[in-house]
């Protein structure tokens, strides 16, 4: 939405991975791992997603929405931020920010219905509550760029207009959300490394393109290889591991 | 922008490098404003002694957490960086429970506990346009529309719509800067402009006419429409149209432009309640009236630029600037997609053909002057001077230690209409105290222009149609800045007799 991502304080903000991969404190001391931590926020994407699905909103709210949970996860613990009430809230904030304003009664419907974990109930007061908290710990910096706009762009660029090839990049940048690329990461980098990935796998050649453009391929290559490690990875992924993982935090009893 | 960046300092008790800081850090002085969400305060940062505005952002009555007008204010404002517009300098809270006016603890931890802190602006245009004796001099009129235009094309070239310029959202330091403030009604456009948005924006005396005939798909034209009503404002002295309602706000602006239609406004027909209007429109002429008769035949709209431009030398009564009327002309143009854009208007020839803008810097200084005080020591004034009334009924010549420059306006009793009359008689010229729009007005009386259909009981009134029809044959001769200003206290202008700054410099 904003003209420019150079002066944004999305581009201000981006952080090294070293600086997004820290435990708080109060997560460390009740054993969460670095593992569990990804798994978690990756799980609380899903939830984020679906919840939407639910709602009704456009793929750029999930993609807001689950940019300030991360962001937030940056700066609080999961101890004392609760990632089933973070989800819902970010998603209420977002659904603002995007102007496709969703009621926090409709949300608090929808997790009654399709959640039937008690852990996961929250009232909209806990919602409206959590909400000021968020917009606290995210500084008030609302404004998010997403890879959606420079890969349309950059599909255009390359001449690419198979449709496959399209949708399978497409799908490559929704995915990304479950990764903390977008808060390391200008989007237009994210995006190329999505269609980089997606003409090696259809294989189309544009190796020609990739060359004029003026960025530093080596980075692109880096993200795809994450992009790729995090496919290899979910294979292995259970809803054990997650539990175990989120019963370390021990929150809601 | 950066709340905290490093280097900054840090908070009065804790310091956490994230997160904001208590609003206990500021001291605060006075109000200056009342906004449609809170409250707006002048301030002393404690540390700093820094001066600065607090909009706090009213949080109850919210059923749906922190008001979107706010989460919009925000981001918009975080987003945009320029001289003529408002710098949001950070985001406070007030720790743990607010009490309310009555004393009670707030259960709500956040409610009613959050404040925007802005860079402290001495008067806004209303605010200071209304001070007794004021007249803007031609280089100062320029000065002040050239940093409007600059601001407002810096916002849409970052795709931000304003939608509500109104001279009480132009606050002015003693520098000579002017700021674009309050996006509380602002969003982010795509220039496609297909999304649908609300038409009910904008306050209605500042409304452009794609609005007031419902349209839903719209985009920067909307913000040079009300660029357009403020120059006229400036020029004339005061409000060029003050509706009292939508329907009367669309005749007012046809009997200045003269009514839409497939030639002039292609696609105008397909706007949702063009049809309402038109038959309206048709009663009216019926009826007779000869301003409406003109509007509505059709080949008056022949001469349109012609009547225009003689409607306007007469309502001013000089021979002014041809320059001013050119462009004035293309901001207060029907069709929007023909409207000049700001970028545009900054390279029309008035703004380089002598006299030049002034520098800012050159500008006198004035005591500070925000609408939201002036009306409330109006008031004050209205009332004291009512009750002195009275009490000196015997003495009618109470007039007699007013300066000359009022006698003008008293010529003209029936351009006088409003809530407020008597004050035009005997508010003596007091310095205007401080007003301020961070907000929105609110108060019952003053010129602060309803906002929508909803608001408008009470509402000042113009001057009457009489004053604004074509050819306006009955404007007063010589009071190019009308001394007679509805609801606007005393004659903010005063007669063109003493000029200091005449603009035809």
């Amino acid at each position: 939405m904003a003209a420019n991502f150079w002066t944004s304080s999305h581009y201000k903000q981006l952080l090294d991975p070293e600086e997004v991969d820290v435990l708080q404190p109060l997560d460390k001391d009740k054993g969460v791992t670095l593992e569990d931590f990804k798994l978690i926020k990756m799980h609380m994407a899903n939830y984020i997603c679906k919840l939407a699905h639910h709602v009704k909103v456009r793929q750029r709210v999930v993609a807001t929405a689950v940019t300030y949970m991360r962001r937030v996860y940056t700066r609080k613990s999961m101890s004392e931020y609760d990632p089933r009430l973070v989800a819902p809230t970010c998603l209420y904030l977002a659904a603002k920010a995007e102007e496709s304003t969703v009621q926090a009664r409709l949300l608090v419907f929808y997790i009654k219905k399709f959640y039937a974990d008690e852990k996961y109930r929250y009232e909209i007061k806990d919602i409206l509550e959590m909400e000021m908290k968020i917009l606290e710990a995210l500084n008030y910096y609302l404004v998010v760029f997403h890879p959606y706009r420079s890969l349309s762009q950059l599909l255009q660029d390359a001449g690419i207009n198979d449709i496959n090839m399209i949708q399978f990049s497409w799908g490559l940048v929704n995915d990304t959300c479950k990764m903390d690329l977008i808060l390391i990461h200008p989007p237009h980098l994210i995006a190329l490394a999505c269609i980089y990935i997606a003409s090696v796998h259809k294989d189309k050649d544009i190796t020609a393109w990739f060359e004029e453009l003026r960025v530093d391929m080596n980075v692109v290559k880096n993200i795809s290889m994450e992009i790729l490690d995090f496919y290899e990875g979910q294979r292995l992924i259970t809803d054990d591991r997650f539990n175990t993982a989120f019963s370390k935090l021990a929150l809601k009893p | 922008m950066a709340i905290t960046a490093p280097g900054q300092q840090l908070n009065l008790n804790e310091s956490p490098c994230w997160g904001s800081r208590s609003v206990d850090c500021f001291e605060k002085l006075e109000q200056i404003g009342e906004g449609t969400y809170g409250q707006v305060y002048m301030a002393r940062e404690i540390k700093t002694g820094e001066i600065v505005a607090l909009k706090k952002i009213r949080m109850d009555n919210e059923r749906e957490g922190f008001p979107i007008t706010a989460i919009r204010e925000i981001k918009i404002l975080k987003k945009l960086h320029h001289e003529n517009v408002i710098k949001l300098k950070e985001i406070v809270t007030s720790p743990g429970p607010e009490k309310d006016e009555q004393g009670r603890p707030d259960g709500n931890k956040y409610k009613g506990g959050i404040y925007m802190v802005f860079e402290y602006m001495d008067h806004d245009l209303t605010g200071l346009a209304d001070r007794p004796g004021m007249r803007f001099s031609v280089p100062q009129i320029k000065c002040y529309m050239r940093q409007l235009l600059t601001g407002l094309h810096y916002c849409h070239v970052n795709q931000v719509l304003h939608r509500d310029i109104k001279g009480s959202n132009l606050l002015i330091d003693n520098e000579g800067n002017l700021k674009l403030a309050d996006f509380g009604l602002a969003r982010s456009f795509s220039n496609d402009h297909n999304a649908n948005l609300t038409n009910r924006v904008i306050t209605l005396w500042y409304r452009p006419p794609e609005l007031l005939l419902g349209t839903t798909k719209y985009g920067p034209a909307v913000d040079m429409w009300s660029v357009g009503c403020i120059f006229a404002e400036l020029l004339h002295g005061k409000p060029i149209f003050p509706g009292k309602d939508e329907p009367e706000q669309l005749n007012k602006i046809f009997e200045l432009c003269g009514a839409p239609d497939e030639v002039n406004w292609p696609g105008v027909s397909k706007i949702p309640w063009y049809n309402n209007f038109k038959n309206k429109a048709n009663e009216e002429t019926s009826k007779g009236g000869f301003q409406t008769l003109m509007t509505s035949v059709p080949f008056a709209l022949l001469f349109l630029p012609l009547l225009f431009s003689a409607f306007l030398n007469s309502l001013f009564c000089v021979s002014f600037d041809r320059h001013a009327l050119e462009l004035l002309e293309r901001m207060l143009t029907l069709d929007p997609s023909q409207r000049i854009s700001a970028k545009d208007a900054l390279d029309a020839e008035y703004f380089w053909t002598d006299p030049l803008p002034c520098d800012p810097k050159s500008l006198p200084k004035y005591e500070s002057s925000h609408e939201f005080q002036t009306k409330k020591k109006r008031q004050q004034q209205r009332q004291h001077d009512e009750n002195a009334k009275r009490q000196k009924l015997q003495h009618p010549q109470q007039h007699g230690r007013l300066p000359p420059i009022q006698q003008s306006g008293q010529a003209h009793p029936q351009m006088r209409s409003g809530p407020n009359p008597p004050m035009h008689n005997s508010q003596p010229p007091v310095a205007a105290g401080p007003s301020h729009h961070y907000g929105k007005p609110r108060g019952p009386a003053g010129r602060a222009p309803p906002y929508g259909s909803s608001g408008m009981t009470g509402a000042p009134r113009g001057g009457g149609s009489s004053g604004y029809g074509v050819g306006a044959p009955n404007y007063p001769q010589g009071a190019p800045y009308g001394s007679s200003g509805a609801g606007r206290g005393s004659n903010m202008m005063g007669g063109n007799r003493n000029q200091q700054y005449g603009w035809q410099q």
